[in-house]
């Protein structure tokens, strides 16, 4: 096992090789841009290929050419990267071509703040590209260590479910400092809970079938099996049509394969005091969860009875947490309020549902507390200005 | 040493924060502690505003952020008057007086000037071994912490700065001197 400090793009990028990722096209953008620096030094060491593209658009297209080519594939950017990767993100979904998606967090709309973290992009990696008709898989680490085994995750994910899988970091994670270790032998991955899944190609002659199974390899290039890689409807054998019944069966492949197999993914989450059905749940991901933890173990200790629920699988969003009627609150990066809509739709009637949201910076223990407090003795959150926000 | 050190080191962009922050985890790394360090900036590469906040603890580190930080490095008026407030009384800020010109004594904190840039000035004609000197000082207090030894801090920063290393090694003992 290698110690060291490093960024969590140098982390990032380390997980990614590990997979098994020989691919990377993207374009720089803070804060990923040293994950793309990383990989342009350390493919070519393992025989793998770095590519600067012209734009976003192009760069994700260019990873689902390689994936087309056999190569597992990865991208990373930033949220005003994030959108224009939308027409090569639904050919990815729409093809069922296995890739890996790094989106950190910064401030927006449009280019807003670089060096700060955000997290405005929650229903925007649900919904990466156009019209709908598929599920999205998303996972939201909170550290460096964490973002390496969260890419080698997404590519194992990516590669079972025939279908790109976005990591949702933030600026914090990617181009913040820790100390990371990165495991050297098999054995040590497999101490670490990585998990490798290695690439297969389709032999025909049923390309898309209608099924929500699993690990059905994706159509390669050159392997002369024909198949279709389009943006049109494919039928099960790879033909290219456009008809509402082989649309539905193409479209009933692209969601179900996702919701008929949570039990994947839906195990990475992490809970904390929440044994004694706490009094308020506090809800985050990603960075802000950090001092979530660290507040919830401090209102304990003043005898709060409050809970931590950290989510890492963002989507399909797991509505299993949400069963018991009590109060939650969403801790997030924005000031618009994202992830407290998802858990208002999900909770039992009657719930009482908070919104806590900073940007920019993560907030304090001391923010986290007073929050905790008045939820608790029923009194109205105190507007601090703009930050603060009763839903 | 105590389980968790917080030191903020904010000014402008290019004096070198960031290089502070990394060079500090990098020495926390080696001396086997647990370290995180986030970085904020703007969009410009230099003269704009810049913040590094670096945890140093026994164990895995939750919270990154220093709310309350045992040291602040203050290498601008901006940051000194931003981030003042946050050091409780037993905590010390180290400032640069060629940057922070207005000193608030109403602070509970210890507060101790180091003329980094002018040290920088006087030994080697150039403001930019200001930074080691300011790593000088830092290594004087984590030293006394018993957090990370003055030669590992100096192999750092040796390492991760690989030029001007004998420039930089006497800025570093410059720094280590002067508090």
């Amino acid at each position: 096992m290698k110690r060291f400090l490093e960024t969590g793009n140098f982390a990032i990028a380390e997980g990614a090789i590990l997979a098994g990722c020989r691919f990377f096209a993207g374009y720089p953008i803070t804060p990923a841009t040293e994950l793309a620096e990383s990989m342009s030094l350390r493919l070519p060491q393992v025989g793998g290929v770095y590519l600067q593209a012209e734009d976003e658009c192009a760069a994700m297209h260019l990873c689902i050419g390689a994936s087309l080519g056999g190569m597992k594939a990865m991208t990373a950017t930033s949220g005003p990267g994030f959108i224009l990767y939308a027409d090569p993100y639904g050919w990815a979904l729409g093809c069922e071509m296995p890739l890996v998606v790094l989106n950190s967090g910064r401030v927006g709309p449009v280019s807003g703040i670089t060096g700060a973290p955000g997290q405005g992009e929650f229903y925007n990696t649900r919904y990466p590209t156009q019209v709908g008709n598929f599920e999205s898989v998303v996972l939201a680490p909170n550290s460096a260590q964490e973002a390496m085994g969260m890419v080698v995750e997404a590519f194992y994910l990516s590669e079972r479910l025939r279908m790109p899988v976005t990591v949702l970091a933030d600026q914090l994670i990617t181009d913040g400092w820790e100390d990371i270790s990165i495991p050297e032998t098999e054995a040590e991955m497999k101490e670490m809970g990585l998990r490798v899944w290695p690439r297969k190609y389709n032999p025909g002659p049923d390309f898309y079938p209608a099924t929500d199974a699993l690990d059905i390899p994706p159509v390669q290039m050159g392997k002369n099996t024909g198949g279709l890689c389009s943006d049109w409807t494919p039928t099960e054998q790879g033909y290219d049509i456009e008809e509402v019944e082989d649309h539905h069966k193409h479209a009933y492949r692209l969601i179900f394969k996702v919701r008929n197999n949570r039990q994947l993914f839906n195990h990475h989450y992490e809970k904390k005091y929440m044994d004694d059905d706490p009094d308020l749940v506090v809800v985050s991901y990603g960075t802000p969860s950090r001092v979530v933890n660290t507040a919830v173990g401090r209102a304990r200790s003043q005898g709060m009875k409050v809970g931590s629920l950290r989510l890492i699988n963002l989507w399909p969003f797991p509505e299993e947490h949400f069963t018991r009627k009590t109060k939650y609150l969403a801790v997030e990066l924005n000031w618009d309020g994202q992830l407290v809509r998802e858990i208002q739709r999900t909770v039992p009637k009657d719930s009482e549902v908070h919104f806590l949201g900073i940007c920019g910076d993560l907030p304090t223990n001391q923010d986290l507390l007073e929050t905790f407090d008045r939820i608790l003795k029923d009194q109205p959150l105190q507007r601090k200005g703009w930050e603060w926000e009763a839903w | 040493m105590k389980d968790r050190i917080e030191l903020v080191a904010s000014g402008f962009g290019g004096q070198g924060v960031v290089r502070l922050g990394q060079i500090l985890g990098e020495a926390g790394v080696k001396q086997g502690l647990r370290v995180t360090m986030l970085k904020s900036h703007g969009t410009e590469m230099r003269g704009g505003y810049v913040r590094s906040q670096v945890v140093l603890a026994k164990e895995v580190v939750d919270s990154p952020m220093c709310e309350c930080p045992d040291y602040l490095v203050a290498l601008s008026s901006a940051a000194y008057n931003r981030f003042k407030h946050t050091v409780p009384d037993n905590g010390l800020i180290i400032y640069d007086p060629d940057f922070v010109d207005q000193v608030d004594d109403t602070l509970p904190c210890a507060q101790q000037a180091l003329p980094a840039k002018k040290l920088a000035m006087d030994n080697f004609g150039k403001p930019l071994f200001s930074n080691s000197v300011v790593l000088g000082a830092v290594a004087k207090l984590l030293e006394k912490e018993g957090a990370i030894k003055k030669e590992v801090l100096l192999e750092s920063l040796l390492a991760i700065i690989p030029k001007f290393k004998e420039e930089n090694k006497q800025a570093f003992e410059l720094g280590y001197k002067s508090i």
